[in-house]
């Protein structure tokens, strides 16, 4: 293991490091840990319709929660959401990244290409998705029926599964392009001597890939990955403008079914506690982000 | 470098507060917020409330009015945004009320009104207003709901007149399935939109209501039979495909404006916005919605209110712009920017009763069924609604039902 280099320098008091990180401090304390703080107490709390707080009610807000009947299906459905719109970003970005690290010609603008769909507010795209797929004036059933591929129009957004499909599709979609340039990123640490040694020493293609790229590629990856995790699990966007997680909760992941709660039905105490239930998920996944950094940083010394 | 650095410091932590301060509330004691419902969505709601407001301080130059316009989506949650972070609004102009009036939050309409504006309310209004018995909120106007049919669909399928059974109706849809192709015979939208009111009309011609003599009875028989009902309807190919997934605006009355739908159920403000949206060519009429065998035809009746918030103590203030509100020349400007509904107030309720495209709707509304508004968790109940019954189509429609009636038991005010 690598000797920690900041254990040379000498240390200086706390304080004198205040004004440097006193102001990110400030916005931390008051932008994250105080609503953080209040959704954590509001979820013992008793909230009437009206937004008045009425009070302390103890864990009755989560035993109402763990009744609902929608929590187990939602649940469910956001293990799949993340996981599924997580793993296939990063199996098409792969390949993806590989082919924009060579050289060809109009290589910048097929990056700007690939930069679109992450620089165009995710709403945007999102509504813009949910027109394409309208079964009445969407783009798509007009041209599989100019193309005879189908008779009448066909409501792509029609049963829950194949509407969730549908969701999955424009997340990946979003996640895309970050996760590209994050591995392009990474391929271009990449020494190239490394890769022409290899090269002459006989290695194919293949086996280049796999036994030096891809163990090179793997701390971006990670980051990539983990970051992808944080985002996915948190998007709100892309359900909410193409389904609003309907009919009922059949196309819910925990974030939307946590807005619903409090803002169609009204019980902010509810709400909070399912809020407080999705804290959690993101703690562990920021755990899982800060020890893949300093397993990278400890590597890069 | 390292005075550089403590100076930036500080400088941020200085805009922090400032920031923080400059954002606070600040409330004149002459000042009122007004925050009302966008009616018509192309702005006429807005240039009302802002010349009404100008108008009035004119005439009362110690009191402010701030006029805020929200659509009708949002309306809701921003009232409970701005009460639970202490920024109450005086006067509120949604459809909502009793909820507010139980956690105490309103004046009683008799602490702010004065008698003569009450006593020109429609009093069959005004008691749908009430919370215990005491009215919280006046009616700023109503709306009945009507079938509306495609006339030239209707010959074409060879149907003289409009169903008035289920029985008929069915008979009227197999028809026009098998004569004019390519038109859904009844356009019914339960998503999230409007739900709530097409399932009241349908729960309605089966004798079924959401609330009854004090009880919630959502999973009624006779709301289970309609809900089956509006299953057979969709899983014949009645309706459009996926009436769950088909809001009332942009789906529904798209399809009837299109000429692609032979019923739908229609609001009082439907024609205008059908000549608004392209629908101007469409031949239909107006009649009343077909019911089951041995029940009554219905209809619904929905009206909004104006509620008045005791957070700010400005009931001086709100009792004179509403009575400024109400004064008949002003009413009827709002009537006009709101779009053709039915007054809330005798006077201007009386000249609509001759007027050719009102009258028969408030002929219908002896008739009326009602949201139970009164109920302080309608607010709840209406969301769970909206949110759940288009799962009447796609899956067991007792189930839903029972699923809402236990969130209707649930629900704290």
């Amino acid at each position: 293991m690598a000797i920690n280099t900041l254990n040379h320098v000498k240390k200086k008091p706390f304080y004198q490091s205040l004004p440097w990180i006193g102001p990110a401090i400030v916005v931390i304390a008051l932008f994250v840990l105080w609503p953080a703080i209040e959704m954590f107490t509001t979820s013992f709390r008793y909230v009437n319709q009206a937004g008045q707080i009425r009070g302390w009610t103890g864990i009755s807000n989560y035993q109402t929660l763990f009744t609902n009947s929608d929590l187990p299906g939602v649940l469910l459905r956001t293990g799949v959401w993340v996981i599924g719109v997580v793993l296939i970003s990063v199996l098409i970005s792969l390949p993806l990244a590989q082919m924009l690290h060579q050289k060809f010609v109009g290589r910048r603008i097929v990056r700007y290409c690939l930069i679109v769909p992450w620089a165009a507010s995710v709403v945007m795209t999102a509504i813009s998705w949910r027109w394409m797929l309208d079964s009445y004036y969407g783009i798509f059933n007009r041209i599989a029926q100019d193309l005879g591929f189908i008779n009448q129009p066909y409501a792509w957004l029609g049963s829950p599964n194949i509407a969730f499909g549908w969701l999955m599709l424009v997340a990946v979609f979003v996640s895309v392009p970050f996760t590209t340039y994050v591995i392009i990123a990474g391929l271009s640490t990449i020494p190239e001597e490394i890769l022409e040694a290899a090269k002459v020493d006989g290695a194919n293609d293949w086996k280049r890939y796999w036994e030096i790229i891809f163990p090179l590629l793997r701390p971006a990856l990670l980051i990539g990955i983990v970051i992808n995790l944080i985002n996915v699990f948190n998007s709100f966007p892309v359900i909410w403008a193409i389904t609003q997680g309907g009919p009922g909760s059949s196309t819910d992941t925990t974030t939307t079914m946590a807005y619903k709660i409090a803002f169609k039905t009204s019980d902010i105490g509810q709400s909070a506690s399912l809020a407080t239930l999705n804290f959690l998920i993101i703690l562990v996944f920021i755990g899982l982000f800060l020890r893949v950094n300093s397993r990278n940083a400890q590597k890069n010394k | 470098m390292k005075k550089i650095g403590k100076k930036i410091g500080l400088l941020s932590s200085v805009v922090l507060a400032a920031t923080a301060v400059l954002a606070a509330p600040s409330h004149a004691a002459s000042s009122i917020t007004l925050v009302a419902a966008d009616y018509d969505g192309h702005g006429a709601t807005q240039a009302f409330w802002n010349d009404l407001a100008k108008t009035f301080q004119a005439a009362n130059a110690d009191i402010k009015v701030n006029v805020q316009i929200v659509n009708w989506n949002d309306i809701n949650q921003k009232v409970a945004t701005l009460v639970s972070t202490g920024q109450v609004p005086d006067i509120v102009n949604d459809n909502l009320y009793s909820g507010r009036a139980a956690a105490g939050l309103l004046y009683k309409v008799s602490d702010v009104l004065p008698a003569s504006v009450v006593d020109n309310i429609i009093p069959a209004f005004l008691n749908n207003s009430t919370y215990n018995g005491v009215p919280y909120a006046v009616p700023d106007l109503a709306s009945a709901r009507a079938l509306f049919y495609n006339k030239d669909i209707l010959t074409k399928a060879g149907i003289a007149n409009p169903p008035t059974t289920w029985a008929e109706l069915i008979a009227a849809e197999k028809a026009i399935k098998a004569k004019v192709p390519g038109v859904y015979p009844y356009a019914i939208p339960l998503g999230p939109e409007e739900a709530q009111a097409e399932f009241a009309i349908w729960a309605g011609g089966n004798g079924g209501q959401y609330y009854t003599n004090g009880k919630w009875t959502v999973n009624s028989t006779a709301n289970i039979k309609a809900a089956a009902f509006l299953k057979s309807q969709a899983a014949s190919g009645y309706t459009e495909p996926h009436p769950e997934q088909c809001d009332r605006t942009k789906c529904a009355q798209a399809l009837f404006a299109a000429g692609k739908a032979a019923f739908i159920d229609g609001a009082i403000f439907f024609p205008a916005w059908l000549k608004a949206n392209g629908g101007s060519g469409i031949n239909y009429g107006v009649g009343a919605f077909p019911h089951n065998e041995g029940k009554n035809a219905i209809t619904l009746g929905v009206q909004d209110y104006f509620s008045f918030f005791n957070g700010n103590k400005n009931a001086t203030s709100i009792g004179k712009f509403m009575s400024y509100f109400f004064q008949p020349g002003n009413y009827a400007n709002f009537l006009k920017a709101t779009g053709g509904f039915i007054p809330a107030t005798k006077d201007a309720g009386a000249a609509a009763a001759k007027d050719p495209v009102l009258g028969p709707f408030i002929k219908l509304l002896p008739n009326a069924v009602f949201y139970p508004g009164t109920v302080a968790t309608w607010g709840t109940v209406q969301g769970a609604i909206q949110q759940k019954i288009g799962g009447i189509i796609t899956g067991s429609p007792s189930g839903v039902l029972s699923d809402i009636q236990a969130t209707a038991l649930k629900a704290k005010a």
